[in-house]
């Protein structure tokens, strides 16, 4: 079953939410939606991977098309990985409905409405 | 030769007792559940919890957050107002276009509650007295009189 749109659910270190937005805007995203949330890792795990968590979070949530979303999961990847110091993971939703998108810059530059998506109007 | 022999055996098998069946009871297929997220102002968020609320959905959760500014130069103004709220509520499949079709009403009537939602379907839930719960399940109650109480807002 295809979906045409997803949600990406990106986890990051708090102060790199701008990161990922500016990632995701290369790939056609508008806009995002930043949930504040604190990590849990175990200490062991910690100390066996030789990494440190930080413990305060940012959950950036993106919905976009279908078609953009392996293209912006690669760029997160390279933008706010694990091995970068914004230290995310992404991973994306299926949507299977959605109402509240924007139209009206598409139909603007002439794409097709379910061409974007957008998070919030802010 | 064999295969007759084998359906006048099976045949002659007394018929195993069905247990009696309940009178009046309406056997349905458990209906499957969704995660609505929907992204609104966060002044709007307890009106939009109530909506959604009035659609038999007795799980929200209320998640402060914050949109991104669409430009550098707008927040550095102060011209952005990016206090948002995501409520998340666990929606049944059956429920989901009733309650789609509200939001985007209420979308464009309501002032300042422009937002957007969409759901993702949950695969699984463990227990009957959640499963019970999250889909508002109620037994001997008349499929009808659900309905209406669902439309109720």
């Amino acid at each position: 079953m295809t979906f045409s749109h997803e949600c990406i659910v990106c986890i990051v270190n708090t102060g790199f939410s701008d990161a990922v937005m500016d990632a995701a805007r290369e790939f056609g995203a508008r806009g995002g939606t930043v949930i504040h949330g604190r990590g849990t890792a175990s200490r062991e795990a910690e100390r066996f991977f030789g990494i440190s968590i930080q413990p305060g979070k940012e959950v950036v949530l993106i919905l976009v098309p279908h078609d953009l979303t392996d293209k912006l999961l690669h760029a997160l990847y390279r933008a706010v990985g694990l091995k970068t110091p914004g230290q995310g993971i992404a991973f994306s939703l299926p949507v299977d409905q959605v109402v509240g998108l924007s139209t009206l810059s598409l139909e603007k530059s002439g794409e097709a409405p379910a061409g974007d998506g957008d998070a919030d109007k802010s | 030769m064999e295969q007759n022999e084998t359906k006048r055996r099976r045949s002659d098998r007394p018929e195993k007792k069905s247990a009696p069946k309940k009178k009046n009871a309406a056997l349905t297929a458990p209906k499957k559940l969704k995660l609505l997220f929907t992204v609104v102002d966060r002044k709007k968020a307890e009106l939009f919890s109530d909506l959604i609320g009035g659609y038999g959905v007795n799980l929200q959760i209320l998640l402060p957050g914050e949109g991104t500014a669409k430009t550098e130069t707008l927040r550095l103004l102060g011209l952005d107002d990016t206090a948002r709220a995501v409520i998340v509520s666990v929606i049944r499949d059956d429920k989901a276009p009733a309650i789609f079709e509200m939001l985007e009403e209420k979308f464009e009537s309501v002032r300042g509650g422009k937002g957007i939602a969409w759901s993702v379907p949950m695969t699984s839930a463990v227990g009957v007295a959640i499963y019970q719960f999250l889909s508002d399940y109620r037994e001997g109650q008349d499929p009808a009189r659900a309905n209406e109480r669902g439309k109720r807002s």
